[in-house]
């Protein structure tokens, strides 16, 4: 009965990517019980489209490895089918195209530059002093003028899952963006909810490589949210080997080693959250990583990878015809009745224009007293004959 | 002379007329330099519009100005711009004529001293000729008119030009010797802004001076005189005080415009010395510095009257300058009118030590205030640190520039006296140090 709700709800109008063979309103049988396993397993996460918000906070030359952290978060989202269309990656500043960059137009994530993660299709939506604290909620809530551009937008809806990846300078609960401003844990909290209330995402999974970076997710209280931090609170997340060449260090070591499980990770995988959980152990990472999944409904292990760093496309095409539960016509005759019989509501008229146009305008201008007039007069003309005499009387009147 | 006179301001009323149609009136009208919470046009619009509404003006912070200012505006409020305008130029002709007669006055008192013997034998270069101080009248009415900070503030309607006009009338009324006029002007000019206040002293000594009551303690003239003059500034002060009452049947003005100019609330980024101090002060100690902070700006009058008391007009001078760098509020408007002085001592060039270096630094400072508020403001890429630090070497170099001119006229009356060319006992060539 539960995987027939989830095919109604899925046939409603969301932009989903459910295959053709499920548009029409036709009667299924489920005949086959592998079949029904495989729908089952179909109907789990619930999630029909993936978005990625990838936010890198610090600039100049020398926070180098915090925009290559970003870029290889997109590289592996973009490789394992995330369209540039559902990314939304803030980069607080160019390092390929920095001068002090000694190789221009790239961006190492490995010692021996051995991976550019910058390439030549990289697509960067909000760039430099774009990326504030405004504007990373802006995005999240969606409150965004009309004239921003989609590429600048999170389109999410209830059926998206969304990955939110942060990196840069942070500390026990707030992150630090620009050098100028920062985010704390309780607003992110608030801009999560807001989301949740907004439905705007099915489930959520937040990653963040900062310095006591577990302090960013202690304060959320939204269902669905899954997080996970480079380093616990009074810890500092630290970084991966420097390059002589470069002259910088390139990664964290937390994204690193995540870059280094994500590289084998494809479109098919069916690794699940616990394992990364475990990537980054101590001896690796000198901090220690942390998660947090009690406001996440699922558990962990039937969590894939890929239904957040992937936009993996379920579709499975069958020959058996499938028959579903009988109870889905009792649905569709219950539904023309749910329209309740309630007075109909007006909205409340906030500024009475017709009241206001129609009323003659009451202008109370003000004078100044009579009294006063003639008071300031009768002294001005006292110091004036007091001055000049009181023979210039005669030639005035 | 009349003919120079008129073109200037002919000149001068032209120049702010295209300013006002053009686009920078708006943007000059914004500036913090030019427009002070005490005189800023659109606070007067504000206050006239909540009157309008049946709402008394100084209810809330908006409004500053004094009840005769209501009254001023309330009938010319559409021709606000003929009236900047008008102002600024009584403000100049009252200076010509009272330049133009104490000049007179100077060159009298110099003859009489010569003919005294008093002077020194070689100080022949350091006596003024009415040639020379022929064109004195004509440049100060012009430093006043053409002054970049005049038209700005004349553009921006800061009624910081109506103060100056009274306090033009008040130094015409004194300099032509009428006690009730001076102090009825100067009254005006204490209600108006309550620092005028301290020019009673140099008022005071110029109209003994002109009645030829020496200034002896013990002297009955000068008791008798000095109570006269004070009388005639108190009632009239008192008169005006009430009559603003009248208009608007509360005294409400009064905590609005003197208490808000004695215990300065607001603190608006401006050209002075307050606003700094008191945003990082902790309230505990704000009472007390606001104390040390007013006492200063009246704090200089006696000494000075001491030092200066022969010399009135120059006492007046600098008295005029001690208001507009510590006043509570200063903007440009009240630099420009001690500046509209400055061609009275210009035989005193010659005994200036730092004019190039000042006039460079009030020159870069002027021009370096609106870059670095934008750069705070709007760029965001410096911090008030920034503004006030040219905010304070704009003051220091006013300061500097005042007690250049009061060294360059104190060491000029001394060579009078003793000699332009001074010797120690043994022969040797001395140096004038002044302590």
């Amino acid at each position: 009965g539960q995987n027939a709700m989830f095919l109604f709800h899925s046939i409603s109008p969301y932009p989903s990517l459910l295959p053709l063979s499920f548009h029409h309103h036709s009667e299924f049988h489920w005949f086959c019980f592998h079949c029904q396993d495989q729908a089952e397993q179909f109907f789990r996460s619930g999630h029909t489209n993936n978005w990625a918000v990838l936010v890198c906070t610090s600039r100049f030359w020398f926070n180098y490895r915090h925009v290559a952290n970003t870029l290889s978060v997109y590289r592996s989202v973009k490789r394992l089918g995330i369209p540039d269309s559902h990314i939304v990656l803030m980069l607080a500043d160019d390092m390929a195209c920095n001068p002090r960059n000694p190789k221009p137009a790239t961006v190492f994530s490995h010692k021996n530059m051995e991976l550019n993660v910058y390439g030549d299709d990289v697509e960067v939506d909000y760039r430099s002093y774009e990326v504030t604290v405004e504007n990373f909620l802006r995005v999240l809530t969606g409150r965004i003028p009309p004239s921003t551009p989609r590429s600048k937008r999170l389109l999410s809806d209830d059926r998206s899952n969304i990955l939110i990846y942060m990196t840069g300078h942070g500390g026990n609960g707030f992150l630090k963006f620009q050098d100028s401003e920062e985010i704390t844990n309780v607003e992110l909290a608030d801009a999560f909810e807001q989301m949740w209330q907004k439905r705007r995402y099915n489930e959520l999974l937040f990653i963040i490589d900062t310095c006591q970076g577990a302090s960013m997710y202690e304060r959320f209280y939204s269902p669905n949210i899954m997080a996970l931090a480079s380093s616990q609170v009074g810890e500092d997340s630290l970084s991966h080997q420097p390059d002589l060449g470069i002259g910088v260090h390139l990664m964290d070591r937390y994204t690193f080693y995540v870059l280094e499980f994500l590289e084998e990770i494809h479109p098919a995988s069916q690794t699940n959250m616990n394992d990364l959980f475990q990537v980054c152990p101590r001896s690796l990472c000198v901090s220690t990583p942390g998660h947090r999944t009690d406001l996440f409904q699922r558990d962990p292990q039937n969590v894939l990878i890929t239904d957040f760093f992937g936009s993996v496309r379920k579709v499975e095409i069958t020959t058996e015809t499938v028959a579903l539960d009988p109870n889905l016509v009792g649905l569709e005759t219950r539904v023309p009745n749910d329209e309740m019989a309630t007075e109909p509501l007006k909205y409340a008229e906030q500024l009475p224009v017709a009241q206001i146009i129609h009323q003659k305008p009451k202008q109370k201008d003000w004078h100044p007293p009579g009294g006063f007039i003639l008071g300031l007069w009768a002294l001005i003309i006292m110091v004036f004959f007091k001055t000049y005499g009181i023979k210039h009387m005669k030639y005035i009147f | 002379m009349a003919a120079p006179l008129v073109l200037g301001i002919l000149v001068a009323v032209t120049v702010r007329a295209v300013l006002y149609r053009s686009s920078l009136a708006g943007f000059i009208s914004e500036r913090v330099e030019v427009a002070s919470p005490l005189n800023a046009w659109k606070r007067v619009v504000e206050g006239l519009a909540l009157l309008d509404l049946g709402v008394s003006p100084y209810s809330g912070d908006v409004f500053h100005e004094t009840p005769l200012i209501i009254y001023l505006f309330h009938f010319l409020i559409e021709y606000s711009e003929l009236v900047f305008m008008i102002t600024d130029v009584l403000t100049a002709v009252a200076l010509y004529l009272a330049v133009q007669d104490f000049n007179k006055v100077v060159f009298k008192k110099q003859k009489l001293l010569i003919e005294l013997d008093r002077y020194a034998s070689d100080v022949a270069e350091l006596i003024r000729t009415p040639m020379e101080m022929h064109y004195i009248p004509l440049k100060v009415a012009l430093f006043y008119l053409l002054n970049p900070y005049t038209v700005m503030s004349c553009v921006a309607k800061s009624t910081c030009a109506i103060n100056n006009t009274v306090i033009a009338f008040f130094i015409l009324a004194t300099i032509k010797g009428s006690t009730l006029l001076s102090a009825i002007f100067l009254s005006i000019a204490t209600y108006q802004s309550l620092y005028p206040l301290t020019l009673f002293a140099p008022a005071l000594l110029y109209l003994l001076q002109r009645q030829f009551i020496p200034v002896k303690l013990k002297s009955k003239d000068f008791w008798l005189y000095t109570t006269q003059y004070a009388a005639l500034y108190l009632c009239s002060l008192v008169v005006i005080v009430c009559l603003s009452f009248f208009l608007l049947n509360s005294w409400d003005f009064i905590p609005s415009v003197y208490g808000f100019i004695l215990s300065v609330p607001d603190l608006t980024p401006n050209i002075g010395l307050f606003w700094y101090f008191f945003a990082e002060m902790f309230e505990h100690f704000s009472l007390f510095f606001v104390c040390v902070f007013q006492i200063n700006v009246f704090f200089y009058t006696i000494p000075l009257a001491v030092k200066l008391k022969e010399h009135p007009i120059f006492f007046l001078f600098i008295q005029l300058a001690i208001i507009s760098i510590f006043k509570s509020y200063p903007t440009v408007g009240d630099v420009a009118l001690y500046m509209a002085f400055l061609p009275l001592w210009s035989h005193l060039y010659r005994f200036l030590r730092n004019i190039f270096i000042l006039s460079c630094v009030l020159i870069v400072c002027s021009l370096l205030f609106p870059v670095l508020w934008h750069l705070w403001i709007y760029a965001g890429s410096a911090n008030s640190n920034f503004y006030y630090a040219i905010t304070l070497t704009f003051n220091v170099g006013q300061i500097l520039l005042i007690s250049d001119y009061f060294y360059a006229f104190l060491r000029r009356e001394y060579y009078l006296t003793h000699g332009l060319y001074l010797t120690r006992k043994d022969g040797t060539e001395a140096m004038l140090v002044l302590k």
